[in-house]
């Protein structure tokens, strides 16, 4: 069995609402997958049905060999989950926690909490009620990793994380691959798993409308430009003419012009052409995926 | 039973603060037995009072030490404190945590949703039977000197009647939560079947109609006297049938239905 996690036509409706829409998609054991998605797209529907948290309306999944409902206890204990929204309670300290969550699990080898408690930079003496967003967020990362399940299913596992523990998790995931570990991750942005995904989906409201290596996706990204130039003649042509670009923007002041744009494709293009300018401020940044550019996935694909 | 042990360690402080209210339940009505119970004392109160109030509040039972320890502390503050407690613990056992979000992370660990059920249920259990051991255990030490003459198998068997009775609120409001998943459900739901119990014995005392008396599980509890006349089996059964049911019905539901999305 070299499937790790297997959905077939897979729905979640909720009344009227359709959380999931018949999704198919197969990850193969040892892969690293990322899905990708803005919020409400159907990430976290299908990792709660992946652990039997919800159950489907229809079509059916299989995780490392087995339905998750009938998989039971003995199917989860082979699992990590970090859950989307990560509550954690109690007076216990957050080591007492990962101990309680530890003995759930089955027993965790002698020190591994500490070492990646370590790693993340977690202090395990606190109280979880007292834990910021972000140690929390580490809190549920060593509970995931610690049993070194056969599977990892992290919802949004880089959220409320600062960028170099970011970096810090994406080295955990990449140890995990290298001891055959399957990794199954969601991030509303590319760029926060493109280092450590072999493969990535989009889901757009329940449907999976792209499936393909971090490269494919990396070429269609969308990016959100804000520059500062100085004042010249020719400037919104020499924009425009790029083609791709979206909602420009171009507000004169002093002589200097502040424009924002969301630019889709060759990166190199936009940097030449900017490059004709004087440049004296310059912000490029990932743009969560829009309706727009998912409709054109749309198209692209019929 | 990891999930039982942790049930009870998160709780301690909760349970302490209750095992002090029911202690001062029974510190502060036992030793007044003396001066305000009694045959003659009593009689007194029931003239006082129209006829229907004396029955609502079981006031001819002040007349004895057992009676007067049934009236205020047996089936009222303590049945009223206990039931108070086991139903916000029965309500946080599925309900609360689900609204809170940490079950989520519970049942993706190797745990059944069976396994939450059974030992969060024994955990309610064991909680409830250690307030009122803690209540008894005060009215047995004041027995011999606020003169209440309570036999001790009698004390045994109106405790566990206690116990059975709190027990099935309790459990009551542990069902409502694991139907629903919502706090405000199992609590109400709990808060219903405890007066329910204590009205439906009250009316059916008022209005002379021990079959409807027959519906009130606070009736399984009390109905036989159990402070003087000792263990009511029948009662003490269908306590415990109400108690089983719940549990089995809890679980089976809980297994059946979709967590985090109430």
């Amino acid at each position: 069995m070299d499937t790790a996690v297997q959905a077939l036509g897979l729905t979640k409706r909720y009344g009227a609402t359709t959380a999931l829409a018949g999704l198919d998609l197969e990850v193969q054991r040892g892969e690293v997958f990322g899905l990708i998605g803005p919020n409400g797209a159907g990430k976290t529907t299908v990792m709660r049905l992946l652990l039997d948290i919800i159950r489907p309306t229809a079509g059916s999944a299989t995780v490392l060999g087995h339905d998750p409902r009938e998989g039971g206890s003995a199917l989860r204990r082979r699992i990590g989950y970090l859950p989307g929204e990560l509550r954690l309670e109690g007076r216990t300290t957050a080591g007492e926690l990962l101990r309680h969550f530890g003995r759930l699990s089955g027993g965790v080898a002698k020190g591994t909490i500490e070492g990646i408690a370590e790693r993340l930079g977690l202090d395990l003496a606190r109280h979880v009620g007292k834990l910021s967003k972000g140690n929390k967020q580490k809190v549920g990362l060593v509970q995931a990793f610690m049993h070194e399940p056969e599977l990892l299913i992290l919802d949004e596992p880089t959220s409320g994380l600062d960028p170099l523990v970011q970096q810090e998790f994406l080295s955990l995931v990449r140890d995990a691959k290298a001891r055959g570990q399957t990794v199954f991750l969601s991030s509303h942005v590319l760029s926060e798993i493109e280092q450590a995904a072999d493969r990535v989906g989009v889901l757009h409201r329940g449907e999976l409308i792209r499936l393909g290596g971090v490269e494919e996706l990396r070429a269609g990204r969308q990016r959100r430009l804000r520059a500062t130039v100085r004042s010249q003649p020719g400037l919104r042509a020499a924009l425009e003419s790029m083609g791709r670009v979206r909602g420009l923007s171009l507000v004169e002041r002093d002589g200097e012009v502040a424009l924002t744009l969301s630019f889709e494709g060759d990166l190199d293009m936009l940097v030449k052409t900017l490059a004709r300018f004087e440049v004296l401020d310059l912000l490029l940044e990932e743009q969560v995926l829009e309706d727009a550019v998912i409709d054109m996935y749309r198209n692209e694909a019929s | 039973m990891n999930l039982y042990r942790r049930e009870l360690r998160e709780g301690r402080r909760g349970l302490l603060g209750w095992a002090i209210g029911v202690a001062a339940a029974v510190l502060l009505y036992m030793p007044f037995y003396p001066s305000v119970g009694g045959p003659e004392l009593t009689q007194t109160y029931i003239d006082m009072f129209p006829p229907e109030l004396a029955a609502l509040f079981a006031l001819e039972g002040l007349a004895s030490g057992p009676g007067y320890a049934q009236s205020t502390y047996f089936g009222l503050l303590g049945f009223l404190l206990i039931s108070i407690a086991a139903i916000g613990w029965g309500s946080r056992a599925v309900a609360g945590a689900e609204d809170s979000g940490t079950l989520e992370l519970t049942l993706a660990h190797a745990v059944t949703r069976w396994q939450v059920v059974l030992e969060t249920a024994l955990a309610l259990l064991t909680r409830v039977a250690a307030l009122c051991v803690v209540g008894s255990v005060l009215v047995w030490a004041l027995n011999g000197p606020a003169q209440l003459g309570i036999e001790p198998t009698r004390l045994l068997a109106v405790t566990l009647a206690l116990f059975l009775l709190t027990s099935v609120t309790g459990l009551a409001a542990l069902f409502g939560g694991a139907v629903s998943g919502r706090p405000a459900v199992a609590t109400g739901l709990g808060a219903l079947v405890a007066v329910a119990a204590y009205v439906l014995d009250a009316v059916a005392r008022l209005a002379g109609a021990p079959w409807l008396a027959r519906l009130s599980p606070y009736h399984w509890a009390y109905g036989s006297d159990p402070i003087t006349a000792g263990f009511d089996l029948g009662g003490a059964a269908a306590l415990a049938a109400a108690m089983a049911a719940l549990v089995l019905l809890s679980g089976w539901r809980f297994s059946r239905r979709d967590v985090g999305t109430a």
